[in-house]
């Protein structure tokens, strides 16, 4: 443990959760094979013997089994919640009661304590700090090179899981303020696929439909952003009878979806036709009180992306001339001076998570396997790679594919070596 | 009036068109389980069924079928324009012929017959040697029962009337034949009413006629209305519109359909099928309708319903389905996207209103290739019409394919059986297929398809009020 740090249960809400979050952490972890099989490895191979790993994640069951994982593979663990809503507090219990886990987190903080307890996570002043951090959203890496510079030099490398803070690392390292070498695991192939497509797909859908209660069917969606993650939210809410809208500002991603049969317009377009607004770009002021003030009655208004800075919130209270807060849970409604109510989930902040569980279990497994893979592999490499934003090995990532496959059950077929010889020569046509 | 054999555009197309009858006998699996099953008991045997219906190669496998029922054929097409020549041709030559030593059925069908020829066909069909009528007839449009029907009224009354001035050039082809037969064999019409147990009619526009003519009391024998089982309207509606579509837009064509915005005009089970397939590729599609209930479904399934008037200037691709008239006018094409392509997917050719295109003034007809028509508009744009207008998954593709066929025609099959071999239980009148025939004839699509079907347990029966072999559904249960 950390010296000279307080009790374990001083950062966390209730320790007596501990028994209920343990069973949803057993109960998460039967869907996650990828860590299940990981960790048989890890075990043996103890790749993190000696070492501290400092976390910044959502603090949700699945985040519980990638900490076991880590301690199972011999390193101590500090973790700290990367939002200060998504934090359940029973896993934060449960955590914290295991050996070699401390945990910061605890639903509901305030803006100063969400920072205080990353800090935390990093060590108290004059500790050594972690080798290895893996953030999620890059608060984490950016509270060690501002207030935490004290612990910075021991930190090896890092690993980051979303593409809001691969975005934040590469002006980082762009403007060559990062320290230390760190791994895009937000930016692999099978990640976007599975993470973002899949499961941001199915949970955005989830939170939305918890938060609002409404039937999707026949209603128009406006979704902002044809990404990885507006992919997977627009044709999931096709898929439930939803007419999907699409906003976007790359030409590229703007093709695909009106080739996909969605309709493409601008959000200032957009706006009065709309009854829910979702928001998946990654960017910021996407939704403003130019549109705000256009929208229907009724509108619901959710957010998709990693931070609550694309629906601009503070905008939103200053339009409104009452605000009812939970008209359900998570939903606020602002009534406007001509007397339209617009449904505001989540306080803006990302709608998954805080409304729903966030990504099921599967899609997390897979996240999380390609992190720890990565991160065994910076255990042992870090030191060949500069202090740059690196993209996660290949064969990482076809490796977490090939476990998740075996776990499946799906067996796929293997080049034969004619095939190989046929694929790598050129001079070979028809 | 004297019979030949047969008599079909070239008999030396028979090869190519038995070839396509063993391609087209895999995907028939309820024709060929029904052969199967039947092979013993010949339920149709002493039948002497006259056909009139598209002489494809799918009818070709439905005529083979109703012979290995027992059942002598005799065909002719009811569309002027439908006959595959060469389907013609192996139906003449038989399996067992050659185009020298034919050993098919008496087919008299070509492409591109005259009205002249095509009701000279529909007589001979309905004309069988030795003096003997048709026992049975298998009918689509209505148009062998019309003619026995209007013969024996005719002969009732003595004499074929004179045609009324504004009669229909096809009306008096059919009076100038009725003449002659009744001058040639008196008799001949009232003898086949007498004779005919009944007919089996496949079509919305046939069963009309027949459910007029039972109201009138005019009708002489017996029909059933395959067009409404259920394996029949729903497949060929949806499932077939479904794939026949947009096949003929890409063979028209050839455009790029993801991306584009198509609307569909009507949403009932034909334009589903459109609505469907028209996403599949990636296509915006957008819908109008004038019923609450199928504006609500459309809506429900996420489509953009809102008025022709509405969304004319964004629309790339137009497609009729309403079985209605006067949906797309000429000022709507002439305020249409350059380019834009414009097809009917209905029964009739009145839902684009081509004889108002081409009387506006200055506007030029420019045809690209067969069944597909570049209008210029005086202003320079253009419009690309598919089929003129007519249904365009017939004109600019191949129809429904086989696996659809299969489902109207055992269904066809199954209803010339019931009022051949269960006359008594028949009286003169229109029914639908009793349902449990209905579900046999889904029942025997399965298993080509590897689907494995769960059997009710006899308590599971009980409770749900149903025998354990069916019929599961109530008659008015809308699928």
């Amino acid at each position: 443990m950390h010296g000279g740090r307080p009790s374990p249960h001083e950062y966390i809400a209730d320790p007596g959760l501990a028994e209920v979050g343990d069973r949803r952490i057993r109960y998460s972890e039967r869907s996650m094979p990828l860590l299940t099989a990981l960790s048989r490895r890890f075990s043996a191979d103890r790749p993190f013997d000696g070492m501290t790993v400092a976390a910044c994640l959502h603090v949700t069951a699945e985040t519980a089994v990638l900490a076991r994982l880590l301690r199972a593979g011999g390193a101590q663990v500090a973790l700290a919640a990367s939002n200060p809503l998504s934090t359940q507090d029973d896993v934060a219990a449960a955590l914290a009661a295991s050996d070699g886990v401390a945990v910061f987190a605890r639903a509901g903080v305030d803006r100063r304590t969400y920072y205080e307890h990353i800090s935390l996570a990093l060590g108290a002043d004059g500790a050594q700090g972690p080798d290895l951090v893996i953030d999620d959203g890059g608060d984490m890496v950016n509270t060690l090179h501002t207030e935490r510079v004290d612990v910075l030099p021991r930190v090896r490398g890092g690993c980051e899981g979303t593409t809001t803070g691969v975005l934040r690392l590469r002006r980082m390292a762009a403007e060559g303020a990062l320290a230390f070498p760190v791994i895009a695991a937000s930016d692999t192939p099978v990640k976007r696929l599975v993470d973002n497509t899949h499961g941001t797909g199915q949970s955005v859908i989830d939170g939305l439909l918890r938060a609002s209660g409404i039937l999707l069917a026949g209603k128009v969606v406006v979704v902002a952003g044809f990404g990885s993650c507006g992919v997977g939210i627009a044709e999931s809410a096709r898929s439930l009878g939803a007419r999907v809208l699409i906003t976007e500002v790359d030409p590229v991603r703007a093709l695909d979806a009106v080739l996909r049969g969605f309709r493409v317009l601008t959000l200032a377009e957009a706006a009065p036709l709309g009854e829910v607004f979702i928001t998946a770009t990654g960017s910021a002021e996407v939704i403003t009180a130019e549109h705000m003030a256009r929208m229907r009655d009724g509108a619901i208004l959710a957010n998709a992306g990693h931070f609550d800075v694309e629906i601009d919130v503070r905008e939103l209270h200053a339009l409104a001339v009452a605000v009812q807060p939970d008209v359900r849970p998570h939903m606020d409604a602002f009534e406007l001076p001509d007397g339209r109510r617009l449904l505001l989930l989540a306080e803006g902040r990302v709608v998954n998570l805080v409304a729903a569980d966030g990504h099921p279990p599967e899609v997390m497994d897979l996240v999380f396997g390609i992190e720890a893979l990565a991160l065994e592999w910076l255990a042992g490499n870090a030191g060949k790679l500069s202090p740059d934003v690196h993209p996660v090995p290949p064969d990482i990532d076809a490796e977490a594919a090939r476990l998740v496959l075996a776990a499946l059950g799906a067996e796929i077929d293997t080049l034969t070596p004619a095939q190989r010889a046929y694929l790598a020569s050129w001079q070979l046509g028809s | 009036m004297s019979t030949e054999p047969y008599k079909v555009a070239d008999i030396s197309l028979a090869d190519f068109g038995r070839k396509e009858i063993q391609l087209a006998e895999h995907e028939m699996p309820g024709l060929m389980s029904v052969r199967a099953e039947y092979a013993e008991s010949q339920p149709l045997r002493g039948a002497r069924i006259t056909g009139s219906l598209h002489m494809t190669i799918q009818t070709a496998v439905l005529i083979e079928t109703l012979i290995a029922l027992g059942a002598q054929v005799r065909w002719a097409s009811c569309n002027i324009f439908s006959t595959q020549d060469h389907a013609a041709a192996a139906v003449a030559v038989g399996p067992d012929g050659t185009p020298d030593d034919p050993k098919g059925i008496p087919v008299f069908a070509w492409k591109g017959e005259t009205l002249e020829e095509y009701w000279w066909c529909t007589e001979q069909a309905l004309t069988w040697p030795g003096g003997e009528a048709p026992n049975m007839i298998l009918d689509d449009g209505g148009d062998a029962t019309l003619f026995v029907h209007k013969g024996a009224e005719y002969e009732a009354a003595g004499a074929v009337p004179s045609p009324a001035e504004d009669d229909s050039e096809e009306w008096r082809v059919i009076l100038d034949r009725l003449r002659n037969s009744l001058a040639d064999t008196p008799g001949k019409w009232t003898k086949a009413a007498q004779t005919i147990k009944g007919v089996t009619e496949e079509t919305t526009t046939g069963v009309h006629r027949l459910y007029d003519m039972a109201k009138a009391g005019t009708l002489k024998f017996p029909a059933i209305n395959v067009n409404d089982s259920v394996t029949k309207s729903k497949f060929d509606n949806k499932y077939g519109c479904r794939h026949s579509l947009v096949d003929g837009i890409n063979r028209g064509t050839d455009v790029l359909i993801g991306g584009k915005v198509a609307l569909v005009c009507g949403y009932g089970d034909v334009g589903k099928g459109c609505a469907e397939s028209l996403r599949g590729q990636g296509a915006r599609v957008i819908i109008t309708e004038i019923d609450p209930i199928c504006a609500l479904q459309a809506a429900m399934d996420g489509y953009q319903v809102t008025t022709l008037e509405d969304i004319l200037p964004q629309v790339d691709i137009f497609v009729t389905a309403t079985g209605n008239k006067d949906i797309i006018t000429a000022d709507h094409m002439s305020r249409m996207k350059h380019q834009a392509i414009v097809g009917n997917i209905g029964h009739f050719d009145n839902e684009i209103d081509m004889a108002g295109l081409a009387a506006i003034p200055g506007i030029k007809r420019i045809n690209v290739k067969p069944q597909v028509d570049e209008w210029v508009f005086p202003d320079g744009h253009t419009i690309i019409v598919l089929s003129e207008g007519r249904l365009l998954n017939l004109g600019n593709a191949t129809g429904h394919p086989s696996f659809v066929m299969s489902n109207s025609f055992t269904n066809q099959v199954m209803a010339q059986i019931e009022i051949f071999t269960k006359l008594e239980q028949y009286p003169i009148g229109v029914y639908t297929l009793p349902k449990h025939l209905d579900e046999k004839v889904a029942r025997l699509h399965l298993d080509a398809l590897g689907v494995n079907l769960t059997v009710l347990s006899k308590e599971q029966a009980d409770y749900i009020g149903v025998p354990v072999e069916g019929p599961y559904k109530p008659d008015h249960y809308r699928y």
